[in-house]
């Protein structure tokens, strides 16, 4: 590991995640105006300091067209800045966020993600995300489609519901340790296997929980980073790649995509100890796995992950803020977050973290 | 739990359909099914594009089926509103005979006991076909086509429109700042909000200082004037989208509240004749009385009726104009 002295080098230098709860009385703004004070503080600075915002949201999610346009209100009208929305979750806001910083003109950016999925029928919200003439007429809802992946997976013996289940056992222990998880505690992996189906062959320990939710994190040049953060988390690799929309037109046993992004973000040039990833369902953890090249000796979402608290469009943000958590606040070197978005892992976002050598 | 505040949004959205996409859904009037060459594979349902190298595909469809393989499927033990069939069936990708993808669409099997990867289905066709995905009713186990009611023929001419319908019910907490403003209104007065930063002054249930991005919480709470000047204003020609219940031009005004900095936008005008509307008019806010209340539109925002012109001298400012928020 190099010691980060490039002034192109980027670090997180603070976040903050919102309680995860079944359902707020908060606005997405309030829910924000809180993580935005949260992350500011956390990086020793204030909003006016903040030149650049991104956030991700979705209207469908919201029941609202342009609510993001209340919700930089979160932010703070004055000063000015420069602001950008992203209909994705909160992680390619910071992707956004960092490739602004990487031109190289502003020191200090913030991206933030949020969503209220309680306030309707997830089942009719996601499908309307879908391909508009040969999916979504159908309602093929996000459920449906990760169950077919599920089967498809079974088929090939590349997963046992035995697994599935023993994948919520751990990440439901695991979140008992985590302030911001919403489902947590110890479970039967046979008693949750008796359990009734949802979409079969997806039973209810299978997906995530409805989270209401939101995250930001703050992210500074290294001159600033070094400045502000007596430990800045770098991000030495970062990237995003999408494939086919349609799931029939896909190999649903593998994820190429994120094997790509895995590639180009270099999770290769170096130990991986801890990965975050956006396994919103239990089968798609081996998946993620095997196509992020992760050995055996990985860590893999320490925090309980979306099996434990799904704010949908801030859940992948969530996982950057517990990959950086894991090397600022417990010693980590090198850990790695993974967002999705879109059905069966269309498309995959891969993020790098490496602290300072010590 | 707070109170919740129901809507339903609903998305009637036409969707034109291009030379691909048409010719699959005038196809599916016909009960055939078609997909579309690209390189070696044949791809159902068609897409424009070649997904390997972007490259525009030509238009080289291929019949396919019409029966197929259930290559992979999840059974909806609890349908939705959207979804084609009301009881319980498969999503299932179905690689129809000469295709080389996954076509999802339900399968109508009656049983989950009756369904596995591999096995073969085959269409049922809606008897009245409109060029639409659910043309093609579900897939149903066996060989042999079917069709659901009485046969009423294919399209008359190419299909090149299509209707999404989809409806989602929200239901919205309402935060305690907007129970509170809620509350003042009905008590005949407006929440006023004074930020502990700026000093500036708001109304309604926003809760913070969208300026300074703090929250505003009770103690923040001020008595705001109920008379103010005319900023700013429209004359609108209803047009009659449903739930207007006006039918003649009628004005919207913005009121400047004495002393503060709350304008209130797209305010009704009382007692006044549109060529009568004026920048600088001072008005006083009029509120239902209790007999008003129980007759009010259940719609309507609070219980402020409009705005009634005083008749004090105008107020003459070239600057009040641009007061609009």
């Amino acid at each position: 590991m190099t010691r980060h002295n490039d002034p192109d080098d980027i670090a997180i230098i603070g976040w903050s995640i919102s309680p995860m709860v079944r359902t707020t009385d908060k606005t997405e703004a309030q829910m924000l105006l809180e993580v935005v004070t949260g992350a500011v503080t956390d990086a020793g600075i204030t909003r006016k300091e903040v030149d650049f915002t991104c956030a991700g949201s979705c209207d469908y999610v919201a029941g609202q067209a342009f609510s993001f346009v209340q919700n930089i209100d979160a932010v703070g009208a004055w000063p000015p800045k420069r602001d950008s929305h992203v209909e994705m979750d909160g992680a390619w806001a910071l992707y956004e966020a960092w490739v602004r910083l990487l031109i190289g003109d502003i020191d200090v950016a913030l991206a933030m993600g949020s969503g209220r999925s309680s306030t309707a029928d997830p089942a009719l919200i996601y499908s309307m995300e879908m391909d508009p003439y040969y999916l979504a007429p159908l309602g093929a809802d996000a459920t449906s489609l990760a169950a077919i992946q599920a089967r498809a997976l079974l088929d090939a013996g590349k997963v046992t519901e035995q697994q599935m289940a023993d994948i919520a056992v751990r990440c439901r222990r695991d979140a008992k340790a985590n302030d911001h998880a919403q489902v947590a505690g110890d479970f039967d992996a046979a008693a949750l296997l008796a359990g009734d189906y949802v979409r079969a062959p997806l039973r209810k320990h299978d997906l995530p929980p409805i989270t209401d939710g939101a995250c930001a994190v703050v992210i500074a040049r290294a001159d600033k980073a070094r400045e502000l953060c007596e430990h800045p988390v770098w991000i030495t690799g970062f990237a995003h790649y999408s494939e086919l929309h349609n799931p029939g037109l896909r190999d649903l046993t593998t994820s190429r995509s994120t094997t790509l992004a895995a590639k180009a973000a270099g999770v290769e040039a170096g130990p991986v100890e801890v990965a975050e990833i956006q396994a919103a369902y239990t089968h798609e953890e081996p998946v993620l796995v095997e196509a992020l090249g992760l050995g055996a000796d990985v860590v893999v979402n320490p925090s309980g992950g979306p099996l434990a608290a799904n704010p949908v469009m801030a859940t992948g943000l969530v996982r950057v803020s517990e990959a950086a958590h894991q090397i600022r606040d417990l010693g980590r070197h090198r850990t790695l977050a993974h967002s999705t978005s879109g059905p069966c892992l269309q498309q995959n976002l891969v993020c790098v973290l490496e602290g300072d050598p010590t | 739990l707070a109170r919740t505040v129901e809507s339903t949004i609903r998305f009637p959205y036409k969707r034109s359909l291009g030379p691909v996409l048409g010719a699959f859904m005038t196809a599916l009037t016909e009960q055939r099914i078609i997909g579309i060459r690209s390189g070696a594979r044949v791809i159902v349902p068609p897409l424009e594009w070649d997904p390997d190298s972007g490259e525009e595909l030509a238009h080289d469809f291929v019949d396919v089926g019409p029966a197929g393989t259930v290559t992979s499927w999840s059974w909806v033990e609890k349908p939705t509103t959207q979804h084609p069939l009301d009881h319980p069936f498969a999503f299932a990708l179905v690689r129809l005979d000469g295709a080389d993808t996954g076509f999802l669409h339900a399968v109508d099997a009656g049983s989950i006991d009756a369904m596995s990867t591999g096995m073969r289905v085959a269409p049922r066709w809606k008897g009245t076909r409109v060029g639409h995905i659910t043309d093609l009713d579900a897939f149903v186990p066996g060989e042999q086509p079917e069709m659901a009611g009485d046969d009423a023929g294919p399209a008359a001419e190419p299909v090149t429109m299509m209707d999404y319908n989809a409806a989602i019910t929200y239901k919205t907490p309402v935060t305690p700042n907007v129970e509170r403003a809620e509350q003042a209104t009905n008590e005949g007065r407006f929440l006023g909000l004074r930020c502990p930063v700026c000093a500036r002054t708001y109304t309604g249930g926003k809760g913070y200082c969208p300026v300074d991005a703090v929250e505003l919480t009770p103690d923040c709470e001020i008595d705001l004037p109920q008379v103010g000047t005319v900023t700013n204003y429209t004359i609108i020609t209803p047009v009659q989208y449903p739930g207007q219940t006006e039918t003649e031009p009628f004005a919207r005004v913005h009121v400047w509240l004495d002393g503060t900095d709350v304008v209130l936008g797209y305010q009704a005008l009382l007692d006044t004749p549109n060529d009568d509307v004026r920048i600088g008019m001072r008005v006083a806010a009029m509120w239902a009385s209790e007999a008003e209340k129980l007759d009010q539109d259940p719609r309507a925002e609070g219980n402020l009726v409009g705005w009634m012109p005083t008749g004090d001298p105008d107020v003459t400012d070239p600057d009040l104009v641009n007061r609009i928020c």
